[in-house]
């Protein structure tokens, strides 16, 4: 099956149309909208693209993608500066290195990475 | 590896032989399996269980085979080779230091202070370690013969399956390499002090001889190892050491001959660096506690017990096994403590203590450190708790260990509003209350269990005997008076403490017991230190002692090559 069927840009909502439309024949399309409908960015109007580039081989998405929109790591960590009972975005494992998607999925529940050694830190991770 | 090749090689120690012989290594089953009849008799011999060949094995990819050349390794993937054009940019050191702990920083900063040209390339966005205290042997207070006799101690403790010359050589150098990473530490900033010897107290004499001890303490928490080696890398870098962070190496650089030239590392922005290595690679990059699958293979013990550490993965003993190293045999030894949910000096005391449900469960005399063996079930998973009545102060007053009086153990509760001090107050776990089925709530065990446990439990001290676990009559106090404490621990696995076969330079052997040329490995990856069901503690920092000790001491002898 080749990827090029796959519009360029797509749109998380086209690619779910065009595998509506066509069934289950393709592949690719099903790949991308499965992902589309998974993604947390999708219906902010973001491509696949943006994230994973437009290369047929989709490569994990390395953390500086996110940074590229959210900025940087350490102004993140002065906002949540006051959260209780710890900071999580300054911490003794990264400091505030962490990588994004060690708690926060795009495809999948976020999680707490803290939780199962630090018990009390509860944190609601979005 | 035959027979034939022991009997030629007179050298070969017998835990060497040992390791060639049942560890896991690329070469050991295609060489058996050339063996002939020499080689069947080892398959004989080999208890690893035998896959059906090739059942789960997904096609198109390289894997690790079992010792026994009947099992596929899923956790052990051949890596793919990184072609020089993916290659965003070449540097060249004297020495490549992988992994920024406590071997590691001793050892780039060793091989510095020897003349080389060294780079640290790390995973973690800076260095990272854990615990407080490193241990060494003081040889000006110490006599020869204790020195020895601790020796013999330690091998026993280990099962006498560990390397004895490397237990000799931590014994005879880690004086003196604790004492420099104290100085260099501190010049680093950290307040690192030396507590020598009376912290060793129950081994001040080994069999008769007398012993004196450095013992570095970083601390207290939260400081620790971890902020001891950053300040350590400061000086480092002062000795021109360049650090190269958020740098996971991937994989070795080997020409044809199997000498390791240097290292590919991917940085932040996912692009790959090759160091190259022109005295050697030298492998200081932890366990491999956080690789599920590598873990449930060389120790199933701890399959359902929690991980204190993050992203151990054990690249380095991957990369070692495709260089040509060996792994040390199945049943490898582990560290499972928990000094953070009450007082440390409580923790081998014998109380009454209860699994996680709140039934009796061991003779209380056994160990903190091996408790993790009646734990070890999904249920348990490493839980249970230390019980006793307010008489404890009085009570328990002979017993060794140290007691922290009622007004002490707030420190340790978090439900008290004290203020924390020395402790991670995540992790403390200690509990107050006023019946023991209030207690059973805090310590999230089972209320009606606990209380029958407890009643069962003063009937056994009311007769004078142990007569369900057979404790000593003089470890039998009731638990009779409010208010009732419990501390709740949860021993989790610190290290995993077995290695890679390597020689006294920590030079990494291959499958024939030869040196594979320039590859070192220290720290947690060096094998033949323990060997063991669980680490040792009678000589409290030894893990530490060993790292510092053996990084001193490789990064001086790779820098002068």
């Amino acid at each position: 099956m080749k990827r090029s069927i796959v519009p360029k840009p797509a749109t998380a909502l086209l690619a779910l149309l065009l595998v509506t439309l066509s069934g289950s024949g393709l592949a690719a399309a099903g790949k991308a909208a499965k992902g589309a409908r998974t993604s947390k960015h999708a219906g902010q109007g973001i491509t696949c693209a943006q994230c994973h580039g437009k290369s047929a081989k989709k490569d994990v998405v390395p953390m500086q993608q996110c940074l590229s929109c959210h900025g940087d790591t350490k102004d993140l960590a002065v906002r949540t500066a006051k959260v209780k009972p710890t900071n999580p975005h300054e911490n003794r494992h990264f400091g505030t290195e962490a990588d994004c998607n060690r708690c926060h999925h795009e495809h999948a529940t976020s999680e707490n990475l803290c939780l199962p050694c630090h018990q009390r830190f509860g944190f609601k991770v979005p | 590896m035959s027979q034939d090749h022991f009997q030629e090689d007179q050298e070969t120690d017998q835990y060497t032989k040992q390791v060639i012989e049942n560890g896991l290594s690329r070469r050991s089953f295609l060489s058996r399996a050339a063996g002939g009849a020499a080689a069947a008799g080892l398959f004989g011999l080999s208890s690893l269980p035998v896959a059906a060949a090739g059942t789960s094995e997904p096609k198109g990819l390289d894997f690790a085979k079992s010792s026994d050349g009947g099992a596929t390794l899923s956790f052990l993937p051949k890596p793919k080779p990184i072609r020089d054009r993916e290659i965003a940019e070449t540097l060249t050191f004297d020495v490549v230091v992988v992994g920024a702990g406590a071997s590691g920083v001793p050892a780039a900063l060793s091989a510095a202070e020897n003349g080389a040209k060294v780079a640290v390339i790390q995973k973690a966005p800076f260095a990272l370690s854990q615990g407080n205290t490193g241990s060494g042997v003081d040889l000006a207070t110490s006599e020869k013969a204790g020195i020895e006799a601790l020796v013999a101690r330690l091998i026993a403790d280990s099962n006498h399956r560990c390397n004895p010359k490397l237990i000799r050589q931590w014994a005879y150098n880690s004086g003196e390499a604790v004492r420099w990473v104290i100085d260099r530490a501190r010049q680093g900033g950290s307040p690192v002090v030396d507590q020598g010897s009376p912290v060793q107290r129950a081994i001040l004499k080994v069999n008769g001889y007398s012993m004196g001890y450095v013992t570095s303490f970083f601390g207290p928490k939260p400081y620790t190892t971890g902020d001891g080696m950053r300040h350590l890398a400061k000086t480092a870098e002062k000795a021109g050491v360049r650090f190269f962070y958020r740098m996971p190496a991937v994989q070795l650089v080997q020409n044809k001959a199997g000498e390791v030239l240097g290292v590919i590392a991917k940085g932040p922005n996912g692009k790959f660096t090759k160091f190259l290595a022109k005295k050697g690679v030298i492998l200081a990059t932890g366990d491999y506690q956080n690789n599920k699958a590598m873990s449930d293979y060389f120790v199933p013990d701890v399959k359902h017990l929690e991980r204190k550490q993050l992203d151990k993965t054990g690249d380095g003993f991957a990369m070692a096994y495709w260089a040509g190293g060996v792994f040390e045999p199945i049943g490898h030894t582990k560290m499972l403590h928990d000094f953070d949910a009450g007082p440390a000096s409580m923790c081998d005391m014998p109380f009454l203590a209860v699994d996680r449900k709140g039934r009796r469960f061991v003779n209380e005399t056994v160990e903190m450190s091996l408790l993790n063996n009646y734990l070890r079930d999904a249920e348990n998973a490493g839980h249970y708790s230390q019980i006793f009545d307010s008489n404890y102060m009085t009570q328990a007053a002979a017993w060794p260990g140290k007691l922290v009086p009622p007004e002490g153990l707030k420190n340790y509760m978090p439900d008290d509003p004290s203020p924390k001090k020395g402790v991670f107050e995540s992790q403390v776990n200690t509990h107050v209350a006023d019946t023991i089925e209030e207690l059973a709530v805090k310590i999230e065990a089972d209320p009606a269990t606990l209380a029958a446990t407890v009643r069962r439990y003063n009937e056994v001290v009311a007769s004078g005997k142990d007569s369900d676990f057979g404790k000593p009559a003089d470890r039998l106090i009731p638990v009779v008076k409010a208010p009732f404490y419990g501390i709740h621990r949860r021993v989790r696995v610190s290290a995993i403490c077995s290695g890679m076969l390597v020689n006294e330079n920590h030079q990494a052997l291959n499958a024939d017991g030869k040196p594979i040329k320039g590859l070192f490995l220290i720290g947690n990856l060096g094998g033949g230190f323990y060997g063991g069901v669980d680490y040792p503690l009678t000589v409290f920092g030894l893990s530490l002692g060993r790292c510092y000790t053996f990084g001193y001491l490789t990064g001086r002898h790779v820098a002068k090559l």
